[in-house]
């Protein structure tokens, strides 16, 4: 009789149940809660349908017979699995409302991908100011994650009026080129869907991937034949240059080059084209089949299984008052599987938790603020003041650094669920060594090679939102999450006002001024600073890489960690692995 | 007699009942306010408000009687 099981058992199995049910007084008090989540959850709704419908209607390309963006993704995502990001992206303000690509995660054919297109809705997917960010920020998901790049390429070029925005710097429109090339190095196949035409900029985006597909009608080229004209050798335009243009752009008569005629019948540099859109999706989807990826088995521990306790439970827990305080591990028991917790160390550095938990049966690290008062903590403040959730001292920083060490050995992706309002100050704190211990912190976290994925539930403030694997940690953050309760700036409003203005109050005062004019000013910091921290506002700025709602996080950490699995470049066998022991004793 | 204890010293913030209200299981009485943060205090059995002990404004100290439930 042949006998099979998970690796580690007595271990990974079960784990210790975490978190309970609401009572229905909890349930009754929290309705207005929801409402508050709600509110901010139709705000971010509304941004991204109007990023949605941004450019030309979608009604238009379907009159020609296209398909848009959102109507490829859908053929080609597999159903349940699209998992968008940056789609409020929009830094410099762009009149088009957006960067003009859509991008996130999603399974084709049963595995993960990182997938990207443009936007061929907006100026035939132009590059604009912002986009080039965006598309390093995807380039580096799928290098950190390892898993495919997939590109539904359509893209006109550079929008010429504002060339200045996109052409030239270090992280300019071109360095995605340069993304692809080190992608390619690195054993990272990219997959190109080829549609519409692509001169120039266009045209490097449609040759830079590994495998090209091609609709019929797609071309990609050095340059477009739309340049009719060349230098004017009088430097500007008069009628009889613009009539000369006219008579030049009327006769016209050339074909773009770079067709399928060329890149299909001449060069083969496309291995496919088809004269349908589905077509070159399908195409993708066959060569998606050909990826490199583990069946999960390899890396589960147990059975995948969704949380015990209810994942709609989040929104009447997590308090939109944000100086509310709330129990963090009732959070975490509504994103884990059977809602359980492999918890290390729980009686040190009590302000935080750190410990291991199975998502889709996968061995998975968190980390996570505590919220609420701790009496008697920290040690070193001697009883002066009290321990406050959201903060770090001595002991709660050693314990995340020591933690994500023995992830790194362990090869535990590491989930980071923030709602910090700092690093302890003062001179006990300094004594203490905290400036120190948070950037061992940092450290550590870049010593391991493991993917991160960073959850700001609901305030990132100061060094804190740095050293909890905030986006500053290029190298191991893969992406970073924001809910209708984020609020990301260095300090409180109210903290910043006081800081800037309150010497300037004392001196109007001594001088028996009128204080109205500086209390107008110090309010409009603190209003200015509660827009610029808005969850609407960390997306459009790329503070966080999506908002998400929090009853969608599961899936956000489904695809994370999925992903993280699908093709790891370290291994650690589950039964070498020292953290379980640790925590067991 | 249950007695609602403050969990922490700290500013009385609000006083969210009256002598004589009904009360339920896990209902917000009051509201402190220490350390930045706002601290509720939950009704932890059903009853009768029969004496407020506190009023907004009020410092108290930890394990101070804020509300009489019968």
């Amino acid at each position: 009789m042949s006998r099979k099981q998970t690796p580690l058992r007595p271990y990974f199995e079960k784990m210790a149940e975490i978190g309970k049910e609401l009572r229905e007084g909890e349930v009754r008090r929290s309705q207005a809660n929801v409402e508050l989540v709600r509110e901010q959850e139709e705000i971010i709704a509304k941004e991204i349908l109007r990023v949605k419908n941004a450019g030309i209607p979608a009604e238009k390309i379907h009159q020609r017979g296209g398909m848009t963006i959102h109507d490829r993704l859908e053929y080609l995502v597999d159903a349940g699995t699209w998992s968008p990001l940056h789609s409020l992206y929009n830094p410099n303000d762009n009149v088009e409302g957006c960067t003009g690509v859509v991008n996130g995660i999603g399974k084709i054919e049963g595995k993960w991908a990182v997938i990207i297109g443009f936007d061929n809705k907006v100026m035939a997917g132009a590059w604009i100011a912002g986009q080039a960010e965006n598309i390093l920020m995807v380039t580096d998901m799928a290098k950190r994650l390892n898993v495919p790049l997939v590109w539904l390429t359509n893209c006109s070029g550079v929008k010429l009026m504002e060339q200045e925005t996109v052409y030239a710097g270090r992280r300019s429109s071109g360095a995605p080129f340069y993304r692809h090339a080190d992608l390619n190095h690195l054993g990272i196949p990219i997959l190109n869907g080829i549609y519409g035409t692509n001169p120039a900029g266009g045209g490097y985006q449609g040759i830079s991937p590994t495998i090209l597909l091609a609709h019929d009608d797609a071309n990609i080229a050095v340059g477009g034949a739309g340049i009719v004209g060349g230098m004017n050798p009088k430097g500007y335009i008069d009628e009889e240059a613009a009539q000369a243009l006219i008579e030049g752009t009327k006769n016209f008569k050339g074909k773009a080059p770079g067709r399928v005629e060329t890149h299909f019948d001449q060069t083969a540099y496309f291995r496919e084209a088809h004269d349908t859109e589905q077509g070159v999706l399908d195409g993708i989807k066959d060569y998606m089949r050909m990826m490199p990826a583990y069946d999960p088995i390899m890396f589960r521990v147990s059975e995948p299984a969704e949380p015990r306790l209810a994942v709609e439970d989040l929104n009447l827990l997590l308090p939109a008052n944000q100086k509310r305080p709330y129990d963090a591990i009732q959070i975490l028991a509504r994103l884990t599987d059977n809602s359980e917790f492999m918890e290390y160390r729980p009686e040190y550095g009590r302000e935080v938790f750190a410990g291991i938990a199975k998502i889709d049966g996968f061995p998975v690290a968190f980390i996570g603020n505590q919220q609420g008062v701790f009496p008697g903590y920290p040690d070193y403040a001697n009883g002066e003041y009290p321990g406050v959730g959201g903060k770090h001292y001595r002991e709660g920083l050693i314990k995340q650094g020591e933690f994500v060490t023995l992830c790194g050995r362990d090869n535990l992706p590491i989930i980071w669920l923030q709602d910090t309002t700092g690093i302890d100050v003062g001179d006990l704190a300094e004594e203490a060594e905290l400036l120190a211990l948070g950037q061992s912190l940092v450290y550590s976290i870049e010593q391991t090679e493991l993917s991160m994925m960073c959850v700001v539930l609901r305030k990132g403030t100061a060094a804190a939102h740095y050293i909890m694997c905030g986006p500053q940690a290029n190298n191991n953050n893969a992406f970073t999450l924001g809910t209708p309760l984020t609020e990301i700036n260095v300090m409180h409003g109210e903290t910043a006002a006081a800081a800037s203005y309150a010497r300037r109050l004392v001196k109007e005062s001594d001088a028996g001024n009128d204080l109205a004019p500086t209390l107008e000013k110090m309010n409009q910091m603190i209003q200015d600073y509660k827009d610029k921290s808005q969850p609407a506002y960390c997306a459009k700025s790329g503070f966080v890489d999506e908002i998400v709602s929090l009853t969608d996080l599961r899936k956000y950490i489904q695809a994370f960690t999925g992903a993280n699995y699908q093709n790891p470049r370290s291994i650690t066998p589950v039964h070498q692995m020292l953290l379980p022991r640790i925590i067991k004793g | 007699m249950p007695e609602l204890i403050a969990p922490i010293a700290g500013n009385v913030w609000k006083v969210l009942v009256a002598v004589g209200d009904k009360v339920e299981l896990d209902d917000e009485l009051v509201i402190l306010e220490a350390l930045k943060m706002e601290t509720p205090i939950y009704c932890d059995d059903a009853g009768t408000v029969t004496e407020i002990k506190v009023k907004e404004g009020d410092a108290v100290n930890e394990e101070d009687v804020l509300i009489v439930i019968d």
